[in-house]
């Protein structure tokens, strides 16, 4: 094979990290226009990361078993926030709170899992579009349940859960009894920067998890089946099932996510928490140079902080640029789906090219053999 | 046994295992309130004076919290064996310690303990500290201004 120049391997690189590079250019800008200090920027990023690094990585394994971002992790959200709800009827505080609105939310999201990774064995190919539509659909049964059937069917101890009228669950459930417990539990201060070192324990533990997973037989076969699912067909794997198990794991870790994040913001806003949660993990996880077929736990850990740098300072830089905050807020939320098309789009044009280099090279070896 | 009645034994086993584990876990961590009441009671028709000055302390961990007469105080506590101190301070301004253990029924939300009773009879755990119920609310009681917000956004500044 050719050795590449020197200019080629930099433009390979550019090529490959277009959206981590945007934003390093964005945030470039944006840091010095916002005025913060590096001491405020660097714990807000630290916090970021601890609060939403595990629901990231609970994207990675569908990516691996080849069914692209797996927006259908909203249903992991919503079970969390249905053991979080009943954590806070039960009054059961502290970390214990966190781990039983954790176990509380596993057979949900394992039920739920099941069901989206059924569904999505019926849509191989639009896995991404498929799983978001289903996100929508299971919001609606969730509003349902929480709405109406909290209360008369569903039993809530606690009347300051309900609603006025009786039934359903308050616009926001006050998590204070959980509220940064596990943030706190080991939390080092460096150089006036707090470090939660417990939820980084956690954190660090999910990924040895999806270290040590990959590693294993069901790993193994998640990369055949998303590599191409008819030689893993061929190969004697259960194409379907294992499709389905990758699924299943996303929206549990989700769920796990959900409460990791909501417990370190201390409010749940029962009706909207889970909403927006999937087309920001997607996001952060691109921003980190992942693409659909291909997630490193380095591009989780980049994704959130390249994101979450321009989260903080586009509302500051936006107010310091024109005199409006509301600019940088709109500009966050552009820049969030904007770079979900964009990587989408450098995925196929890079697909496509590639399809077209192997082409070429194929035709080439043909024209010297004859 | 064949290897599916295995894998079946194992997998009810760890479901069994994670039942009991969250059972544990509500129990050390469901919260309580005591209420710390120094008001005249009656008790078995004695009427027992209000404390002139007391501090008192629930848990080892609780804050030490100054009582006079007509107040009632709370603290927080999670599970349910705690120890209540009371460091009482008669008219000769003696100095007097009482620090006894109380448990908390699982599901009671609120406990109270009379200090007047307290001192009476520490050792009989009954006579000062109470199950309560306090003021029943009913939903409709809570402020009416709670409509619902569907906002697809709205989790965007905590994100």
């Amino acid at each position: 094979m050719r050795e590449l120049s020197t200019k080629q391997k930099i433009l390979r690189f550019m090529a490959n990290n277009t959206v981590p590079l945007l934003f390093v250019v964005i945030i470039s800008f944006g840091i010095p226009l916002s005025g913060y200090s590096p001491t405020y920027l660097v714990g807000e990023v630290v916090s970021r990361v601890s609060r939403n690094s595990f629901l990231i990585v609970s994207l990675l394994i569908p990516i691996l078993a080849g069914m692209g971002l797996n927006f259908g992790m909203t249903l992991g959200a919503m079970a969390g926030q249905i053991g979080l709800i009943f954590t806070t009827d039960w009054g059961i505080v502290g970390i214990p709170g966190i781990v039983l609105a954790m176990i509380i939310s596993t057979p949900l999201s394992i039920l739920l899992g099941w069901w989206t990774g059924k569904i999505l064995n019926m849509a191989k190919g639009r896995e991404m579009v498929t799983s978001y539509i289903i996100g929508f659909f299971m919001n609606g049964i969730y509003q349902l349940v929480v709405l109406y059937g909290m209360g008369p069917l569903i039993k809530i101890i606690s009347p300051n859960l309900l609603l006025p009228r009786g039934y359903g669950i308050r616009n926001t459930v006050n998590l204070i009894g959980i509220r940064k417990t596990l943030d706190n539990f080991l939390m080092v201060r460096i150089g006036g920067v707090p470090l939660p070192i417990g939820t980084f324990i956690v954190i660090a533990l999910l990924c040895v998890f999806i270290l040590w997973f990959k590693k294993t037989k069901l790993g193994q076969d998640m990369r055949a089946v998303g590599q191409d699912m008819e030689v893993a067909r061929a190969a004697g794997i259960r194409v379907e099932h294992t499709r389905i198990m990758s699924i299943i794991i996303s929206t549990v870790l989700a769920g796990y996510g959900m409460v990791i994040y909501l417990h370190n913001i201390g409010t749940l806003n029962t009706y909207n928490s889970h909403m927006q949660i999937g087309m920001f993990s997607v996001a952060a996880l691109l921003v980190g140079g992942a693409t659909v077929a291909s997630a490193k736990i380095r591009n989780v850990f980049l994704g959130v902080v390249l994101f979450h740098l321009m989260f903080i300072v586009s509302p500051m830089a936006g107010k310091r640029l024109i005199g409006q905050a509301q600019l940088g807020e709109y500009f966050r939320v552009f820049v969030s789906y904007g770079v979900i098309t964009t990587s989408l789009v450098l995925y196929e044009v890079r697909k496509k090219r590639e399809r077209g280099m192997a082409g070429t090279a194929l035709a080439q070896d043909q024209e010297v053999t004859t | 046994m064949t290897k599916q009645q295995r894998t079946l034994l194992i997998r009810v086993a760890a479901i069994v295992l994670v039942i009991l584990f969250a059972i544990f876990l509500f129990h050390i961590g469901r919260q309580h309130t005591v209420l710390i009441d120094n008001n005249t009671v009656t008790r078995d028709g004695l009427e027992l004076q209000a404390l002139k000055l007391a501090d008192v302390q629930i848990g080892k961990k609780g804050e030490l919290i100054e009582m006079t007469p007509r107040i009632r105080d709370k603290a927080l506590v999670v599970g349910q064996r705690h120890k209540v101190k009371m460091i009482y301070t008669d008219a000769n301004w003696n100095e007097h310690v009482y620090e006894r253990s109380f448990k908390i029924p699982l599901m009671q939300n609120m406990v109270l303990i009379s200090l007047p009773a307290l001192l009476e009879n520490p050792d009989d755990v009954s006579y000062w500290l109470e199950n309560y119920e306090g003021l029943t609310i009913t939903p409709s009681e809570l402020p009416q201004n709670d409509d619902i917000i569907f906002d697809e956004l709205a989790g965007l500044d905590s994100f």
